[in-house]
């Protein structure tokens, strides 16, 4: 019995016979749900083989009679996943780039350089958060037609998904947070011997806060490759297409059965492979977001 | 484009245009059924899976891996995952599961009785993990010495449930009760994504209803009225969130 430091049993509980029982019984409680969750995508990958004949067989069967993965391939190559693939990781890692850039800064600047007005800038900040995305669409939608004083029309460009990630309220707070704990000591010091506020930024600040940026930067790489409305409602050229549109567009088109599984199969590789190599950073993420999340 | 600039103040006719739609009131009807049942189904069963995680010291990181699993798969994906599972005939999983049992296909989504519900339990099963994650987070903050004073007064495991684990949880309990209101409140998405809102309208949203006014029939001052609507309900949600936040971090 390894030691039960956590949770609400006891070693010494687990002597008696009826919380063993209990035990037992969230144990396979547990198995269930972990079932229920893993299931399902499970199902597709094996499915996406079957042809569609195979899928209506009498009796069905939840194995596929064989897997060819050659199949995997020509679907591949005959849907052009590569290219939806390299359109949403442009995206993506644009969201990230000017996540942290914008975001980063902005938390630099409300924690530490501190210019006039900076209350009012974070509460505004705070009441940025409160209005709902329904509200903000068109009048958003509007400013991406023609963007105020440049008047550049930024539609079928990736550049509207960009500047919201930019504009990322909770991550500013998050940042300026993390930026109040480091010690002011360290920064003085750089100030004395004539480092900039860029510098100071740059070589004290990130490296202080890497474990943040980190976690910034896989929420938000890991949020945007599923970004779906946005790059809906502003790109319509197939050439910029991104995976989750791409989807979407498959659901109600003529693409049998089978290939909507594989294409579907093909969406949640990035994201289950980023979190099978980040699961570390993405689970600690919600210590650091701490309970507002 | 035609309809997004101001070409004259017409006062509130934009509002009263909305309210009178006929599908207004069953819109809003449904977008607070979708409020309720994901309550019923998603607010307490992220604290049992928490609990329950919280409590296994076997194969501990593969529950965790598995809670956490569909909560990073993209929503758009999601919602193809559960409409084919869904799928009305037999290449649905559902339906698969059912012929073994030598039941008749069902139309699940079809059914205008319980699209909302089954919409909601999709959206559980991936919002259900990340919830549950938190609350395990919180968990392991529970002090020992509140549970040793328990066991010495004698106290079983449904009784230090009640009176160490969850009082020490409540607080973000309430935070995400509150949250998961304003959440789904403004759902748009998933409807989008897996019935379009229909069959005939059962599971349009508010927030659907807005999109399709500004970008489908383009009349957008009728979304941004919808928009406002929606924004001044949930402003009391969100004030009362913002009160409990401050409460709950002075504690």
């Amino acid at each position: 019995m390894r030691n039960m430091d956590k949770g609400i049993l006891t070693n010494s509980d687990m002597k008696k016979k009826k919380y063993k029982i209990l035990y037992a019984a969230i144990f396979i409680v547990m198995l269930v749900y972990c079932l229920i969750s893993v299931l399902p995508v499970v199902w597709i990958m094996l499915s996406g083989f079957k042809d569609v004949k195979e899928m209506y067989a009498v009796p069905a069967t939840f194995l596929p009679k064989k897997i060819d993965l050659s199949k995997l391939a020509r679907v591949w190559s005959e849907l052009k996943f590569y290219k939806y693939y390299g359109n949403t990781f442009i995206m993506a890692i644009g969201c990230v780039v000017f996540n942290i850039v914008v975001s980063g800064l902005a938390g630099y600047v409300l924690s530490r350089l501190k210019p006039k007005g900076t209350k009012v800038l974070l509460a505004m900040i705070f009441w940025i958060m409160l209005i709902p995305g329904t509200m903000s669409t068109v009048p958003l939608y509007m400013e991406f037609k023609s963007m105020p004083i440049i008047g550049v029309n930024l539609l079928e460009t990736y550049w509207p998904v960009w500047l919201m990630s930019a504009a990322n309220a909770f991550n500013i707070i998050l940042f300026k947070n993390s930026f109040d704990g480091i010690s002011n000591s360290l920064v003085e010091a750089a100030w004395i011997d004539g480092a900039s506020n860029i510098i100071i930024f740059f070589k004290i600040v990130i490296p202080l806060s890497m474990p943040v940026f980190i976690v910034v930067a896989t929420f938000t790489f890991n949020g945007s490759i599923g970004n779906f409305f946005w790059p809906y409602l502003t790109i319509s050229a197939k050439e910029k297409m991104v995976l989750g549109v791409q989807l979407y567009k498959m659901k109600s088109s003529t693409y049998t059965i089978d290939y909507q599984m594989l294409a579907l199969l093909f969406s949640v590789i990035p994201q289950v492979v980023i979190f099978a190599i980040f699961q570390r950073q993405i689970m600690g993420g919600v210590n650091i977001g701490g309970v507002k999340g | 484009m035609k309809g997004y600039e101001v070409e004259e103040f017409v006062g509130l006719a934009n509002y009263k245009q909305v309210i009178s739609d006929t599908m207004f009131v069953k819109t809003l009807w449904n977008t607070v059924q979708y409020v309720i049942w994901s309550l019923a189904l998603g607010f307490v069963f992220p604290i049992i899976v928490a609990v329950a995680l919280n409590e296994l010291v076997h194969s501990r990181s593969t529950f965790r891996f598995c809670t956490y699993f569909p909560a990073v798969l993209p929503g758009m994906a999601v919602s193809l995952l559960w409409y084919l599972m869904y799928y009305p005939d037999q290449g649905g999983l559902l339906n698969m599961i059912g012929s073994w049992f030598g039941l008749e296909p069902y139309s699940w989504l079809q059914d205008s009785k319980n699209t909302i519900m089954l919409i909601v339990v999709s959206m559980t099963w991936t919002g259900c993990g990340s919830t549950a994650i938190y609350y395990f987070a919180s968990l392991q903050g529970v002090s020992r010495e509140l549970y040793e004073a328990a066991i010495i007064d004698g106290a079983g495991f449904l009784k230090r449930f009640f009176t160490v684990t969850l009082p020490h949880i409540s607080g973000i309990a309430l935070l995400f009760l509150v949250r998961q209101i304003i959440g789904v409140f403004s759902v748009m998405e998933q409807p989008m994504q897996m019935t379009d809102g229909g069959p005939n309208g059962a599971s349009n949203t508010l927030g659907l209803m807005a999109y399709k006014y500004g970008f489908v029939s383009i009349k957008p001052q009728l979304a941004m009225a919808v928009g406002v609507i929606m924004f001044l309900i949930l402003m009391v949600f969100t004030l009362f969130y913002f009160y409990l936040d401050k409460k709950i971090e002075q504690d």
